[in-house]
């Protein structure tokens, strides 16, 4: 197999269409040797990794892995594209999406938007387990091994160091959830790069439990103020201006895609489950993720999933038997693929990750017209993002729902705010569930630490505690 | 130290005290996080206990059941020492008041209302350059006035606050005048007793600091210094050296170095900036704690003001080389050591990193000791050399 031919096949695996190669072949040679991957890391994807792991036999899947790539391949263009005047914005996870597409959609040409770790993290090691060059180029460089910090946040920093990616005109930096994303930013401008140029917007976690924070009306406010007063910063600083008729347009966009995946969430609690918990994790990630190359690939691949496995469900089919246990699990990465497989290689589904699936309440249109209101509102409103007293309510309602007959929480060590509560959670959940509940110590983003080896005995026992349950 | 001991025996007894002033009626307030100002409790009537243990290893394990084990072994500290049954002091309170600045502060404040302790949180955001953040921490204050108002049952007056302001203001003035005589070679009084100084005045009422205070600052324009006219000078930075986390000043100071100088956010008074007294006194509070003075770590931007402050200390006090005690698991003055570190580099500071998780075991503390001789060392050597 010639080296041209492996990168062929890869892009066939990926959902790439015949008449697309002419044009992303190349591109694709030129940012995978950019991105630091071999033929070798090429094939290992083509032959084990992608087979293994996600559902190939599905177009729709294909498409949408295609979508990862597409998305990469541009993100190793954004120097091209600063050097040809396009502004460069970036933002992190956990973040409300609207904005950053509604400056895409307000001057497509001239902006470019990415949350650029998450496209690498999740391409180099869900793809091809490559992410350590760029983890241990961090830490080597001032972001020490031994704190654990985040994989997301180190990659950022590498690939900015690696020539990976630009300095931004500007990095729009949530730190609504966890402080180390937004200072990894102040990090990277004051040790290694000083055209990083950064915006941070702030809210402090200060709601006693069980607050319903999105009516708690002050603090709505507030969090609108800081969307706000950051979104008109960016604009003034990449010197545009967006409508709020655009970012109402983003809204509806977003509602319409947030609607399609929830029924891809029904359909992956159909017993039996008819898709691997991974194959189709992706999708979650167009809720909160801007893709520079736009939501519509992504969008129309989920069609093509949500045919294909509706067609699934009717024939009855699935990777697990019928009846088999079925665990709510907080979150489940395509960056350690094997975490999924291995639960359900002993008989017992994680169809679905807490942190995407939408309560009842989040599907309801905002109560606000006031487009910032709504966003902040539709962001106290996710369980991810509240004390632990009303995320708890919420993930209780997610397991009656989807009819889970369990939890697992955990793999989130390198979070603390989104990973620090889940021993705590666990015992409020399992309070008021009365059902079981388990913790695992690990890491969603990188395996180094927690190796198959490392963790099998803990996924076999639980999958055993499982079915011996439920008989 | 005679002044110093009895002032740090009045400390000691403090939960004693405590208990004497509950039966009395008196509401006792505790606080977590230096954005709460105690001025506040104190004028409310209640009397105020900051809580600020740390150096001991199992009581941020007794919190692992309920929480991340990579998580701040102060921050976990703070509910540890309960949670084993040892802390004398949180069972009494009336009201826990704690800030959150940042995930392990609110993390902590979800497990006091977990285990049902009677905890309101203050909220401090660190974006702290924006006017609505300003505006954000001023009504926390408000808010948290109320709460006193509620839990001591007595209103708090402009005058009353005022008064409390001037009084802990005199006891910032003190140790402010302690520390300036720090810059003499050798000082009079290294980083360990200083720090140990600082905790008393959290414990014992401000009268009573105010005149031991006053007695110290005599005793040391007196005495001769305890340390070596060759010893090297060091900054100690970091987070916090808890109440009871004594190990590593003492240590630096047993190997030959003295500490001249802190660069400390938590558990230690921020002497030079006081609050206003004049005007609206809780606007002038919140401007004060929240606005005037050096940033901690948490706060964006900060760490460019704090490299100058550190500059600042470094050329005042006459200072050899930086020690930076970090904490393990505290992300943000992970990163913050790195570039301090590299700073330090650039001005050619000898710069030392050590973390601590508070185990101090002998063999913990066997390599511990080793590094700190060396780098004392080093700084003799680096200061006889030609």
């Amino acid at each position: 197999m010639t080296q041209q031919n492996i990168h062929e096949e890869f892009l066939r695996l990926t959902g790439f269409e015949e008449e697309e190669m002419g044009r992303y072949l190349p591109e694709w040679r030129k940012a995978s040797e950019k991105l630091g991957l071999t033929e070798e890391d090429v094939r290992f994807a083509v032959r084990e990794r992608l087979p293994e792991h996600f559902a190939l036999e599905l177009e729709g899947i294909r498409k949408l892995l295609g979508c990862f790539v597409k998305e990469t391949i541009d993100l190793t263009k954004a120097g091209e594209y600063k050097s040809r005047g396009t502004k460069i914005v970036y933002g992190i996870l956990p973040a409300v999406l609207h904005f950053y597409y509604a400056l895409k959609l307000t001057a497509p040409e001239k902006i470019f938007v990415s949350f650029p770790d998450i496209f690498i993290t999740f391409v180099m090691n869900g793809f091809f387990h490559k992410l350590a060059p760029y983890l241990e180029e961090a830490e080597k460089t001032g972001i020490p091994y031994g704190c654990r910090h985040c994989a997301l946040n180190k990659t950022r920093y590498a690939a900015r160091r690696l020539g990976v990616i630009p300095s931004p005109d500007i990095s729009w930096i949530w730190g609504f959830v966890c402080d180390e994303g937004p200072k990894t930013d102040e990090f990277i401008r004051l040790y290694h790069d000083p055209e990083w140029k950064t915006y941070v917007t702030r809210l402090p976690h200060d709601q006693p439990l069980g607050t319903v924070e999105d009516e708690v009306i002050e603090r709505v406010e507030y969090l609108a103020a800081q969307m706000k007063d950051g979104f008109e910063s960016v604009q003034k600083e990449i010197g545009i201006k967006v409508s709020e008729e655009t970012i109402r347009g983003v809204i509806r966009i977003w509602q319409r895609y947030a609607a399609k995946v929830s029924e891809l969430g029904r359909l992956m609690s159909a017993d039996p489950q008819p898709l691997g918990a991974v194959s189709g994790r992706f999708f979650w990630e167009g809720l909160f993720t801007p893709l520079n190359t736009g939501m519509e690939s992504m969008e129309k691949a989920l069609d093509i999933t949500l045919e294909e496995v509706r067609q699934r469900v009717r024939n009855r089919e699935g990777i697990l038997p019928q009846g088999a246990p079925k665990l709510l699990i907080y979150s489940i990465h395509p960056s350690v693929p094997w975490i999924a497989r291995m639960f359900e290689e002993n008989g017992v589904g994680i169809p679905l990750s807490e942190f995407f699936i939408l309560t009842e309440k989040q599907l309801r249109p905002p109560t606000f017209e006031d487009p910032y209101m709504a966003a902040a509102e539709g962001w106290l409103r996710s369980s991810g993002m509240v004390n632990p007293g009303y995320q708890a309510e919420q993930i209780c309602e997610k397991i009656r729902t989807h009819k889970f007959d369990g939890m697992v929480f955990g793999l989130m060590d390198f979070d603390r705010w989104l990973g620090s509560s889940h021993r705590l959670l666990g015992r409020m959940v399992e309070e008021k569930t009365q059902l079981p509940v388990f913790y695992i110590e690990g890491d969603n983003w990188e395996d180094r630490d927690y190796s198959p080896e490392a963790l099998r005995t803990r996924i076999e026992s639980i999958c055993e505690i499982m079915k011996i349950r439920k008989g | 130290m005679d002044e110093l001991e009895e002032l740090a025996k009045v400390a000691r007894t403090r939960p004693e005290q405590l208990k004497k002033r509950k039966d009395e009626g008196i509401k006792i307030i505790g606080y977590v996080g230096r954005f709460v100002p105690e001025e506040l409790i104190s004028a409310s009537g209640a009397e105020p206990c900051l809580l600020c243990k740390g150096g001991q290893p199992d009581p941020p394990d007794a919190v692992i059941p309920y929480m991340l084990r990579f998580m701040s072994p102060y921050s976990r500290s703070q509910i540890g020492y309960h949670l084993l049954g040892v802390d004398p002091v949180v069972p009494l309170l009336d009201l826990v008041v704690v800030q959150c600045s940042d995930c392990h502060e609110s993390r902590l404040a979800d497990l006091f209302e977990y285990f049902k302790l009677p905890a309101v949180r203050l909220g401090v955001p660190p974006d702290w350059k924006k006017s609505i953040s300003l505006d954000y921490y001023r009504r926390g204050l408000v808010r948290l006035k109320r709460t006193l108002e509620n839990v001591s049952g007595g209103d708090i007056s402009d005058e009353r606050l005022r008064e409390s302001v001037e009084s802990l203001d005199k006891v910032r003035d003190l140790l402010s005048r302690i520390r300036l005589l720090r810059k003499a070679q050798p000082p009079s009084i290294g980083g360990h007793d200083f720090i140990r100084l600082n905790h008393a005045t959290f414990y014992s009422d401000p009268d009573v600091s105010i005149r031991k205070l006053h007695a110290v600052y005599e005793e040391l324009q007196r005495r001769e210094s305890a340390f070596s006219a060759d010893a090297p000078r060091l900054l100690l930075a970091g987070h916090v050296v808890a109440v009871g986390d004594y190990t590593v000043p003492k240590l630096i100071e047993d190997s030959g170095g003295v500490i001249a100088a802190e660069f400390l956010d938590e558990g230690i008074r921020h002497c030079p900036q006081k609050a206003e007294a004049g005007g609206d006194p809780l606007a002038s509070l919140a401007e004060t704690y929240y606005s005037a003075m050096t940033p901690p770590s948490i706060f964006q931007p900060a760490w460019e003001e704090r490299i100058e402050h550190m500059k600042g200390l470094i050329n005042e006090y006459a200072i050899d080389g930086v020690i930076w005690y970090g904490l393990s698991f505290e992300e943000i003055y992970d990163l913050e050591c790195s570039v301090m570190s590299k700073v330090m580099s650039q001005m050619n500071i000898p710069f030392l990193k050590l973390e601590s998780s508070y185990e101090y075991s002998r063999e913990a503390v066997g390599p511990l000791t080793t590094r700190v001789e060396s780098f004392i060392e080093s700084l003799k050597q680096r200061r006889n050399r030609p």
